[in-house]
């Protein structure tokens, strides 16, 4: 190298462009906070008993016959919620983007609440409801759900309503950036529910799968709702190694198979869309309209139903749980401290996740295609790494003498951890955005001679608003909830609120937890819907 | 053409624009109502000579008044952490571990001796022998050492009042596996918390053998396994079970709510009830290892048994000169099981493992 170096003529010596460099920095930042905890996990799993190199855990791991039960258990409640979620989300998302519904911004809005509900505490709503001696059990005098209360079918329900905003907002944002007129040349030959079909549907489906890929991978990665409905998953498996025998190897070993099932899932959707990403542009055309016509009353109905289920009834029925307001007064009055926390830090971390994330998602989607398939799939594992396995890495990580002990010493790890778990989450969604932009304006910017800094802050940027609002609402309700990394590296004296609710809930009255329950729903909600009020009247739609 | 690519540059230069200062607009509200809330929150870090850190996995609604109350008491500045094994939230003893090369807790106050046998046998704690710890039996300090323990809870057998007459509920946890309550018993799940602290002792009481076949027997006759003992009580107090076994202090959180629900001692014949003391321990190279040893000194005076007796986490004070609390009879009573806490938590790994199969957890 340093022969070479030498017979090279000074003047061919190239800065890195600034595009090479910030991206560049992207990706180290990705890999230091994202990748290297988890990594760090998989060394020490490779540890046999007396500390030596071993595939001792993994050895064990094939030999176990709960295994198979296990990864059963684990694909099922995966693709029953994408399905699930995609099934409900999907056709909502179309009706708000092209269908005449009535107060539309309300629903869109209404609809949504059940994504910043913890599914921890959507579960709770579910037990009280569906238990054998819950609401439904004592309105009709006989016990008819209990059974399915605590199974798999329980859980992939419950998941299914806490994620199928997701995917409506992903179709009604595809829906919305389909270009118009494609459809309106259809329209002049054949019916709406033919171009519907053959037109907007396929161009709608890349954005429907990666929605699904998503939400796969939350339901595969969360531990809350199969904990408490008692279905075993390789989550709750991990939490076993951890809590119960206190094995960081086996633990880690735990967590492959999962990571296996996301591998697979991100590669069957990539098989699947293929090539079928197709950018799009925006347009001033209108485009298909749906008008519901005669099937209105029936639309707006199923539309009824599917909030009354998913909204209406878990709140009521916490709110018949808690009881009185006073208690819900006095849980935010004892938590104020751990509320202000909690906004604060979320804000910085789903503002910094945005900031880092679209960087990723921007370097990924105009990678050299071989690469790009590959980065995505590394965003998507990642992701899908269990949080006590990101948690007890980052402990090793960060908890050591200088200047990591002190940022392990104060809230900033907590960030650092909302980093670790959720930028891949946001570079996925921004990715998707830049995707659908064509590189053609990039490329007139750089003929005009404008630096890749300039024609990424004024052509890139501009175009995926909704990219970037999305992400940051995802990446802000996804860090406010987060409990499973946070509650291990949480410094001494310092609390998040839903460390303090999952500290507080034992021995408390189940009056007392739904009160909690509610209160956190509120409190994610208020500056949701003050950021909601906010982007009103701008472009800002999603 | 070119104008027209120009507006469009204008018009999305000033939406991004428009778009940031929206944003920049939320952000300072959502600071400015964290400031409202009076507290400084910066990325705060701080070691003061006058401090201690404390990791707590004794319910937080009890331990955080104590804890309040030495800190006003002394002045010294008290960093707490959190955790009950209730909500089988991994924390604290997953954290020490891993916190082992470079610790940053000076105590740990255990609620249920195995998290704290478990740190002793991994080295995460060092001898300490207090001097307040003078008044408490024997058998629940370590001939090492390496913990004290303190207010204790026990193990009971709880069931609903509307649905069992008190002449009919069992006695023993054994009755548990008597068809006679089939598919009416819920217990908390036996690979964590206290729950598996008692298994344990069940098998170093039984034997393998016997403890084996009790739960066989537990698993044909329907035993609900549910995810915490406050879980066991809610399903008996909404009737979804007639009973479980819980701790003391579950069941009398829901005493002090009306609820109907009613405990037993169990085993007041035969093995005894197993005594679930709390257990302090010194965390080996703590940063404050002094301000941690008069922390620990504080937390075994008879003041605290007492504050913990009186408070609704009704614990049992070992000392027999602390009045104890008024639902729970006195240690003197009735007849605890007789354990040797080490070995006992010795067993928890094997013992979780063969439960694994048997209860098909």
């Amino acid at each position: 190298m340093r022969t070479a170096a030498k017979t090279v003529p000074r003047r061919a010596f190239m800065w890195p462009s600034a595009r090479a460099v910030i991206l560049g920095a992207a990706a180290i930042l990705f890999v230091g906070i994202c990748v290297l905890p988890t990594v760090y996990m998989f060394g020490v799993s490779f540890a046999g008993v007396d500390g030596s190199f071993s595939f001792y855990h993994y050895r064990q791991l094939l030999l176990d016959p709960r295994e198979r039960d296990l990864l059963l258990n684990t694909a099922l409640l995966g693709t029953g919620t994408a399905a699930l979620a995609t099934i409900i989300g999907a056709p909502l998302g179309l009706l708000l983007a092209r269908a005449d519904l009535p107060v539309k911004r309300f629903l869109r809005l209404a609809l949504v609440v059940p994504l910043v509900i913890p599914p921890y505490i959507l579960g709770l709503a579910w037990i009280y409801i569906g238990g054998s001696a819950g609401v439904l059990a004592r309105v009709l005098g006989h016990d008819l759900l209990s059974h399915w209360t605590y199974s798999l079918t329980g859980a992939v329900i419950t998941l299914s309503i806490g994620f199928y905003p997701l995917a409506m907002l992903a179709t009604e944002a595809a829906a919305r950036r389909v270009d118009a007129q494609l459809e309106e040349a259809g329209l002049m030959v054949t019916r709406p529910l033919r171009v519907l079909r053959r037109i907007t549907l396929p161009l709608v489906a890349p954005s429907i799968a990666s929605s699904a890929l998503v939400i796969f991978v939350l339901a595969l990665s969360e531990f809350g709702v199969p904990g408490l409905l008692r279905v075993p998953v390789f989550t709750t498996e991990v939490f076993t190694a951890f809590a119960a025998l206190y094995d960081f190897g086996a633990a880690t070993a735990l967590a492959v198979p999962l990571l296996v099932v996301a591998l697979i899932a991100g590669v069957a959707v990539k098989l699947l869309v293929g090539k079928r990403m197709i950018t799009t542009r925006r347009s001033t055309h209108s485009g298909l309209a749906l008008p519901l016509g005669g099937w209105r009353a029936l639309t707006i109905g199923s539309v009824v139903v599917v909030l009354f289920l998913s909204v209406g009834l878990p709140l009521t029925v916490l709110a018949i749980e808690a009881g009185r307001v006073e208690r819900i007064v006095f849980a935010i009055r004892t938590s104020s401290e751990a509320i202000a926390n909690s906004i604060f830090l979320a804000t910085i971390g789903a503002t910094l996740i945005v900031a880092l994330a679209v960087l990723l998602g921007y370097g990924q989607a105009r990678a050299r295609t071989r690469l790009r398939g590959l980065v995505d799939l590394v965003f998507i594992v990642v992701f899908a790494v269990p949080s006590t396995v990101v948690g007890i890495g980052l402990i090793n990580l960060w908890n050591r003498p200088g200047l990591p002990g002190e940022v392990y010493k104060s809230t900033a790890i907590i960030v650092i951890a909302y980093l670790a778990r959720f930028v891949p989450v946001g570079a996925l969604i921004l990715a998707a955005s830049v995707r659908q932009m064509p590189v053609s304006s990039e490329e007139s910017a750089e003929v005009a001679g404008a630096g890749w800094l300039r024609s990424f802050a004024r052509i890139v940027l501009p175009q995926i608003p909704n990219g970037l609002a999305a992400a940051w609402v995802v990446a802000f309700i996804l860090a406010f909830g987060e409990l499973g990394a946070t509650v291990l590296v949480t410094p001494p004296g310092e609390s998040t609120l839903p460390v303090r609710i999952y500290t507080m809930i034992a021995n408390t009255p189940s009056s007392e937890v739904a009160a909690l329950a509610l209160m956190q729903v509120g409190v994610i909600i208020i500056p949701l819907a003050l950021l909601g009020v906010l982007a009103r009247g701008t472009r800002l739609k999603w | 053409m070119g104008s027209c690519h120009q507006t469009d540059s204008i018009k999305s230069t000033s939406h991004i624009i428009d778009c940031l200062k929206r944003f920049a607009f939320a952000l300072s509200i959502a600071l400015i109502l964290t400031s409202c809330s009076g507290t400084q929150r910066s990325f705060q870090t701080g070691d003061s000579p006058k401090e201690v850190t404390i990791y707590v996995s004794t319910d937080r609604v009890f331990s955080e008044p104590i804890l309040r109350a030495y800190e006003q008491k002394t002045g010294v500045k008290l960093n707490a952490v959190y955790d009950t094994e209730e909500t089988k939230s991994t924390g604290l003893a997953n954290r020490l571990l891993a916190e082992k090369n470079n610790p940053q807790a000076d105590v740990f106050w255990s609620n249920e001796p195995v998290r704290t046998l478990v740190l002793k046998k991994r080295g995460v704690l060092i001898p300490y022998q207090s001097a307040m710890a003078a008044g408490i039996p024997a058998v629940f300090k370590d001939p090492e050492n390496y913990w004290t323990g303190f207010s204790a809870r026990i193990r009971v057998i709880v069931y609903n009042t509307k649905l069992v007459k008190p002449e009919e509920a069992p006695k023993s946890v054994f009755d548990l596996a008597d068809p006679k309550w089939r598919d009416q018993a819920a217990l908390a799940d036996p690979r964590f918390g206290t729950t598996s602290f008692h298994v344990a002792a069940l098998y170093a009481e039984l034997g393998d053998d016997r403890a084996d076949e009790f739960f066989h027997r537990l698993k044909a006759n329907g035993v609900k396994i549910v995810s915490a003992n406050s879980v066991v009580l809610d399903a008996v107090a909404r009737g979804e079970v007639k009973l479980g076994i819980t701790d003391t202090d579950d069941v009398n959180v829901a005493l002090a709510a009306n609820k109907p629900v009613a405990m037993v001692l169990p085993d007041r014949e035969g093995m005894g009830a197993p005594v679930m003391p709390n257990m302090l321990s010194l965390i080996a190279g703590a940063p404050h290892s002094e301000a941690g040893k008069k922390l620990i000194d504080y937390l075994l005076s008879p003041e605290v048994e007492r504050m913990l007796a009186l408070s609704e986490a009704v614990q049992i004070p070992l000392r027999p000169s602390v009045e104890g609390p008024k639902n729970i009879p006195p240690l003197s009573s009735f007849k605890p099981m007789t354990l040797d806490y080490g070995k006992a938590a010795d067993r928890v790994e094997d013992v979780t493992r063969r439960l694994q199969s048997i209860l098909g957890l």
